[in-house]
């Protein structure tokens, strides 16, 4: 067992090393535009070793105030809220983490490997997880605080229970792995599951700052009596404490301060839940692996698509191939989990900010922006759905996969490449944008007729101004991704993601100087359609000249594209 | 006697950065032939192919395909060239149909001759009941046919095609073949990198060899064979030019 599971240790040490030494780049660029996505984690690694000496000093701290018999103790109480998100995280992490990382263990099966083995391999990478190398200085730690304070046995109990909570969480994240993997065997559940976190994180971000929202509504609300508190009722409440006193790291906190305060009872009470808690988990994670692996390498049916004369035919104003480019560039997003949830997710955003106004109408303060009205909303939301494209539209040409050399094989011109794919990025972009628009009129029915027109111009304006750049940035920062991954695995290359992210505020940004240009200084709102008009003509010519740039710089990085793609 | 070219390149070079992978070569591919390009792993058939069609640009050395210079006028030669390359060139998410009406529009093909010719295609290819499945879900074997459905529909002039009868079954192998010769007897040029000498030595014409990035040995396959010694097989042939390992025989005896 051991021989193999350092044989496992060694795999993933190995396989870390070769990606950050062998990189395969050809050329300086590439070589620079590895090195930026690397940062990242290289930064987060940096960064994880001050926190972890900052933990461990806090739990040694914890653990020596509880020696002292110090309850609560301040620096115990903080291990104790540090300490409940190691669990959650190794629920949810497992989702986020790209499948690369977590070796198919269905491959492993024709390795002479007994599965009890498999199974302890496999759980044995929840030990290189950041949130279970978080949790490791503070479950030693706080043993030390306690030996150090002179509560030896104290110190003994307080570790066997951190040890026990290691297991609960490395148990925890093998069985979430292990069910992953059951789940995305079949490819229909595996994209249901993809969509359905793709537009519930956007949605469940948003909450902390519509209830601040809630809380700085302005205007005649604010002179509103305060609201009765909700009180539930006595049953839930003391239900809802029992229940949160069986969670894996209120057990380890209540076991380590009852041995601190000598009930020793109490404390093997906790710890034997703990034991049970992790023996269970393992269980049960051993029995996941065990179907994992009895199941067929892939299931689920084939997907088809109705062939449908409407992809067939050329789009207005174009050749019919930069039509058929745009065309494909749109099934992409149409038919992958990550392609649907950029069109889905705004629209999900903006129910939310829609039921939250029609309860509080008036405006709404979102992360400091105050949304006025309609116009306010109608502006934000849709400007939201032209950013949220930023994974294909920073990335355009390597999300097509090995359909891009089948492009680059193709008899068409640059020109007609670039135009089609920008064309195409504009109907991703541009529908759930146009419905934001239409649902914000429906609903608010207000303001004048000169700024709602401004927002549909103020987004051709942007459009233009950033498809070009978009071009730019996707043919010098490729990545191959995959639009199929809940997390990192399908986005843009960091750097492109992040300039693609800047040059869309710069672009909306000067339409809201004309607009206020228009209202504010020249006090005239009926000019804001006419200099957005004319900002858009300028935007053209512009888009137009960094068209040239576009082109010349995907000439240039064309076979760069067709061998990252080869090599994938 | 003066034979009109398909394929022509001279001093044709390819560099990974301090790596040759092709060195130098003359290739010359007639009109109307079966050019079996042959050559060990990693000799440097690919990137030769890659070359030819545009996907990389050779570091040194000139390429005429047709008699058009591909890097002067690449949309022009793409527009009478067929390529079924190593990683099949498809895009996932569309349908078989839909692949093929996507390199119909991009070849300008009208919309009523793109369907027939698609159906014709899917129907040999036995692919007619997978043209509304998305590529994704297809078999290696199914992606193969349609790579190859795809490189057929504008009706080429010359077909590039790197391993093609790789994780194809023997039935569909049959097929494809038939149809490639069928090709050839037509007037098309095909040029055609295999691993499966028998197939090479049962399809083609003409053979050029290239081991570690040079030709070794071009010219049809009588020449070679006169060359060689008569009686002998293309496999013998080949490992005679390439140089085969006689210590597999020695070595490994703990087999």
């Amino acid at each position: 067992m051991v021989r193999i599971l350092r044989a496992f240790a060694w795999l993933r040490w190995r396989m870390l090393i070769n990606s950050l030494e062998k990189t395969g780049a050809r050329d300086r660029l590439e070589r620079f535009s590895i090195a930026m996505e690397r940062l990242g984690p290289i930064m987060a690694g940096i960064i994880m070793i001050p926190s972890t000496i900052v933990l461990a000093i806090v739990a040694s701290a914890g653990g020596y105030g509880l020696g002292h018999g110090d309850q609560p103790s301040m620096f115990f109480e903080a291990v104790r809220y540090i300490l409940f998100f190691g669990p959650i995280a190794s629920i949810v992490g497992p989702l986020f983490l790209p499948a690369a990382d977590r070796t198919n263990p269905v491959r492993l099966l024709l390795l002479p490997i007994p599965r009890h083995t498999l199974y302890a391999a496999q759980a044995a990478t929840a030990l290189g997880d950041v949130w279970t190398i978080l949790t490791l200085p503070i479950v030693l730690c706080v043993p030390l605080g306690l030996a150090a304070s002179g509560a030896i046995a104290s110190a003994i109990v307080a570790l066997a229970g951190g040890l026990l909570l290691l297991a609960v969480v490395v148990g925890l994240s093998a069985l979430t792995t292990s069910l992953l993997h059951l789940i995305v065997r079949d490819r229909r559940r595996g994209e249901l599951l993809a969509l359905l976190f793709i537009l519930i994180i956007p949605a469940v971000s948003m909450l902390p700052g519509l209830l601040n929202a809630e809380r700085h509504v302005r205007g005649a609300a604010r002179h509103r009596p305060a609201r009765e508190e909700i009180h539930l009722p006595a049953w839930a409440v003391r239900s809802g404490a029992q229940i949160f006193a069986l969670y894996p790291t209120e057990l380890y906190v209540r076991s380590t301060r009852a041995i601190a305060a000598g009930d020793a009872r109490t404390s093997a009470t906790r710890l034997a839940a703990l034991a049970m808690t992790a023996a269970a988990l393992h269980a049960l994670g051993m029995f996941v692996f065990a179907r994992v692996l009895e199941s067929p390498g892939g299931s689920g049916g084939r997907r088809t698509a109705a062939a449908r004369e409407a992809w067939a035919r050329t789009l207005p104003g174009l050749t019919p191939g930069a039509s058929a480019v745009a065309l494909a560039q749109v099934r992409l997003a149409l038919r992958t989990p990550r392609g649907r949830s950029i069109l889905l997710s705004p629209l999900v955003m903006m129910g939310v900010f829609a039921a939250v106004f029609l309860r509080r109408p008036g405006a709404l303060d979102v992360g400091g922006v105050a949304l006025n009205g309609g116009l306010g909303f109608a502006a934000f939301t849709s400007f939201i759905c032209l950013v949220a494209t930023l994974p294909i539209v920073m990335n355009q040409f390597a999300i097509d996969n090995a359909g891009m050399t089948l492009a680059l094989l193709s008899p068409l011109s640059d020109a007609e490449y670039l135009s089609g794919k920008a064309i195409g990025n504009a109907l991703i972009a541009f529908p759930p944008a146009g419905l934001c628009l239409l649902v914000a009129i429906a609903i608010f029915r207000s303001g004048s007729l000169a700024l709602w027109s401004a927002i549909p111009l103020s987004l051709i304006a942007t459009y233009l101004l950033v498809s070009a750049p978009a071009a730019i940035l996707s043919a010098l920062f490729p990545r191959v991704v995959d639009l199929n991954s809940i997390g990192r695995a399908g986005n843009a290359h960091g750097l492109a993601g992040l300039l693609g992210m800047l040059s869309f505020v710069v672009a909306g940004g000067s339409n809201v100087l004309i607009i206020l240009a228009a209202t504010t200084w020249l006090k005239r709102p009926s000019l804001v359609p006419v200099l957005l008009i004319a900002w858009c003509v300028i935007a053209f010519i512009i888009s137009r000249l960094l068209f040239v740039i576009a082109r010349r710089t995907f000439a240039a990085r064309r076979e760069n594209l067709a061998l990252l793609l080869s090599d994938r | 006697m003066h034979t009109e070219l398909a394929v022509q390149t001279s001093g044709l070079t390819r560099d990974f950065g301090s790596f040759r992978a092709v060195d130098g070569i003359d290739l010359a591919v007639p009109a109307g032939s079966f050019y079996g390009f042959l050559g060990p792993n990693g000799a440097g058939k690919s990137t030769t192919i890659k070359c030819l069609t545009g996907l990389l640009r050779p570091t040194a050395g000139s390429i005429s395909i047709l008699g058009t210079d591909p890097l002067a006028d690449p949309v022009s030669v793409k527009r009478r060239i067929g390529v079924v390359p190593e990683d099949l060139a498809l895009f996932d998410r569309l349908t078989g149909q839909e692949t093929l009406t996507f390199v119909a529009q991009v070849h300008g093909i009208d919309p009523a001759t793109s369907k027939h010719r698609s159906s014709d295609l899917l129907d040999l290819m036995d692919l007619k009941a997978a043209g509304t499945t998305l590529v994704t879900d297809f078999s290696h074997g199914m992606r193969k046919k349609l790579s190859l459905a795809a490189a057929l529909l504008p009706a080429p002039k010359l077909l590039f095609l790197d391993e093609p009868f790789e994780g194809i079954d023997a039935v569909a192998s049959r097929q494809i073949k038939d149809l490639l010769l069928s090709f050839v007897s037509r007037g098309g040029t095909i040029f055609l990198t295999s691993h499966i000498l028998e197939i090479v030595e049962r399809l083609s014409t003409h053979i050029g060899v290239i081991d570690g990035g040079k030709m070794v040995a071009q010219g049809s396959i009588d020449q070679l064979r006169a060359g060689a010694g008569s009686g002998k097989t293309l496999e013998e042939l080949f490992i005679g030019l390439v140089g085969g390992d006689a210590r597999v025989h020695a070595a490994l005896d703990w087999i």
